[in-house]
């Protein structure tokens, strides 16, 4: 287990998300004289009334993250506010801009201003799920992710982009660059999770891959350990515990619609503007595609995980 | 019979839990595919296991001949091993990835224990004390036309090197009776690669003839210590020479010793 280091001024990106909230919190907690300044280019509201945090709410432009890193001097970042990819979240240019352009003029910027740390939130989307795909794949498998799915190349795009920063510049700041699995709790609202607790969505009989998934607490104290102690690399964020499609859908127990893949298919493109399911999801709800978390236990340690897929699971449902 | 799985689903029981393991094999299901499976095993092919003194309570790596154009033979292997044996084993066979790719039978197989043939997931499973069942002829093996029944393609080396890897004894198998299913074949090459299938067969008849099946298991063979999982080929050739050659011996006594159909239905 590496050690870790003591965190003094913290940006975090996308802080109106659920998940850069709760890290915010831990953060806090952990660090008592610790100052955050979360950005974002949405609306902020919900914000946790702490003394230590500041937001802002602005486009993200160059000039705009220029004038703020010379305002604080900020010794890591945590970027977790790449924008989803569903074609329901708003236009293919603004993705583009905010997730490649956007995280592009960051990691500038982190080099200009001599910050120490930055920590990229990716997803294992990257890899895709595909039939051939091996369990527990590791971080140097192919990311295979915009293969079938365009909508996933700015995804791929972002998380080579970070990986090759991260390679070119790991001698001047450590970055990590974390791949989680399927992040679900009752504050997270992305696809997955509304997939699980929409009644009725469609639930293919013909396939059942396994599945992973990280609690939003887990996967928020696991940003604040990269942050901390975790050295330059990409790593995979997924606990020990696989389980089924089906058997995951069971345990949220909202009743759902169990047809051929080729009916959800077609389902989902019709029902695109009620059901905001992305089409290339479709190919998770038939191929697997886990994570080898080995690399991260090892640096991080065999504890970090406090709830089970399961128990996550059950938490998802109370909520 | 209802005894006899009694006894099984005990000792299954007792070697996996009840929860799916990552590869998606869940052991009930396995064992009612088994209970499925089992009158054809017993009555229809009339299966016999010869050599299970051979096998002992830990992981092998099961290689096997491929025969019958459809493969029946890896459920009729998974089958003994699940229900012949002292120490009953749920075997993973490695599978191609057009079956993994399918709907309902890429869950159904992986449900009763099938696995993508991939080199993580066989060191992997090796690793957690699953036996695994290859055939190293692959499609090659299976999809022969009439006139080479029973001849033994070229075994490729990639699970050489896993068992080297994982240190995995190596089990020789050899399937007699397969072939017989269906006696008569034209292998539609060229227009099953259109299709982008591994194979087309066009056979006599529709379903499996009756064959009396003979599954002969050899000694395990070790691979020697100081290999190299990345020896050069030439050095893995020998070793590969032995294994082929004890499972093309196998299929000789086999096929010396054939129960054919006629006798079958004769007695």
């Amino acid at each position: 287990m590496n050690e870790r280091t003591k965190l003094k001024s913290v940006l975090i990106i996308g802080i109106q998300g659920a998940l850069a909230k709760i890290t915010a919190e831990i953060l806090i907690k952990k660090h008592p004289e610790i100052k955050i300044h979360g950005v974002d280019s949405r609306e902020i509201d919900q914000v946790p009334n702490r003394t230590q945090l500041t937001t802002q709410q602005l486009k993200y432009t160059r000039t705009n993250f220029e004038k703020m890193f010379r305002e604080h001097h900020f010794d890591t970042i945590l970027h977790l506010g790449r924008l989803g990819h569903s074609p329901a979240l708003g236009n293919i240019h603004k993705r583009i801009d905010i997730n490649l352009v956007g995280t592009n003029t960051i990691l500038e910027l982190a080099h200009k201003f001599n910050c120490k740390k930055v920590v990229i939130l990716s997803t294992h989307h990257v890899y895709g799920a595909h039939s051939d795909n091996s369990m527990f794949l590791k971080e140097d498998a192919p990311l295979r992710g915009s293969f079938k799915y365009a909508e996933l190349r700015d995804v791929v795009e972002m998380d080579q982009m970070c990986t090759n920063w991260m390679w070119k510049n790991q001698n001047q700041i450590d970055t990590v660059v974390l791949r989680p699995c399927n992040i679900i709790g009752p504050q997270i609202k992305n696809s997955i999770t509304q997939y699980l607790k929409t009644p009725y969505a469609p639930l293919p009989i013909d396939y059942n891959p396994m599945f992973q998934f990280v609690h939003e607490f887990d996967m928020a104290s696991i940003i604040v350990g990269s942050a901390e102690a975790l050295k330059t690399g990409i790593y995979n964020v997924a606990g020990d515990d696989v389980i089924s499609l089906h058997e995951a859908a069971g345990i949220i127990g909202v009743r759902k619609l169990k047809v051929p893949i080729i009916v959800v298919e077609q389902l989902a493109k019709i029902m695109t503007p009620i059901w905001k399911f992305p089409h290339y999801l479709i190919d998770y709800l038939k191929f697997p595609s886990t994570l080898d978390n080995s690399e991260l236990k090892k640096n991080l340690g065999g504890d970090i995980f406090r709830f089970s897929a399961k128990e996550a699971l059950e938490l998802l449902k109370l909520h | 019979m209802f005894k006899k799985f009694e006894e099984i689903e005990k000792k299954l029981q007792n070697r996996y839990s009840e929860q799916r393991d990552p590869w998606g094999l869940e052991p009930k299901r396995a064992l009612a595919d088994i209970k499925v499976l089992w009158p054809f095993y017993k009555y229809y092919f009339d299966v016999q296991l010869h050599g299970k003194e051979y096998v002992k309570d830990h992981p092998y790596m099961v290689v096997s001949n491929h025969t019958g154009q459809i493969p029946i033979d890896g459920m009729l292997i998974c089958t003994a091993f699940a229900t012949e044996l002292e120490s009953p084993r749920i075997l993973r066979p490695l599978v191609e990835r057009f079956l993994t790719s399918l709907p309902f039978l890429g869950r159904w197989s992986s449900e009763g224990g099938a696995v993508l043939g991939d080199r993580h997931n066989c060191l992997n499973l090796l690793k957690r004390g699953e036996s695994v069942l290859i055939f190293p002829e692959g499609v090659k093996g299976i999809a022969k036309n009439t006139k080479d029944y029973y001849k033994l393609q070229k075994f490729t080396r990639g699970f050489l090197r896993m068992a080297i890897a994982s240190d995995a004894e190596i089990l020789p198998i050899a399937v007699v009776g397969a072939e017989e299913f269906f006696p008569y074949v034209l292998q539609m090459k060229k227009l099953a690669k259109f299709l982008k299938i591994p194979a087309l067969p066009l056979t006599a008849n529709l379903f499996p003839l009756p064959s009396p099946i003979d599954i002969y298991i050899g000694e395990p063979y070790s691979l020697p210590k100081d290999l190299s999982p990345e020896a050069l080929d030439d050095e893995l050739e020998l070793h590969l020479i032995i294994i082929e050659k004890k499972i093309q011996e196998l299929t000789e006594f086999g096929l010396k010793n054939r129960r054919t159909i006629m006798q079958r239905l004769k007695s």
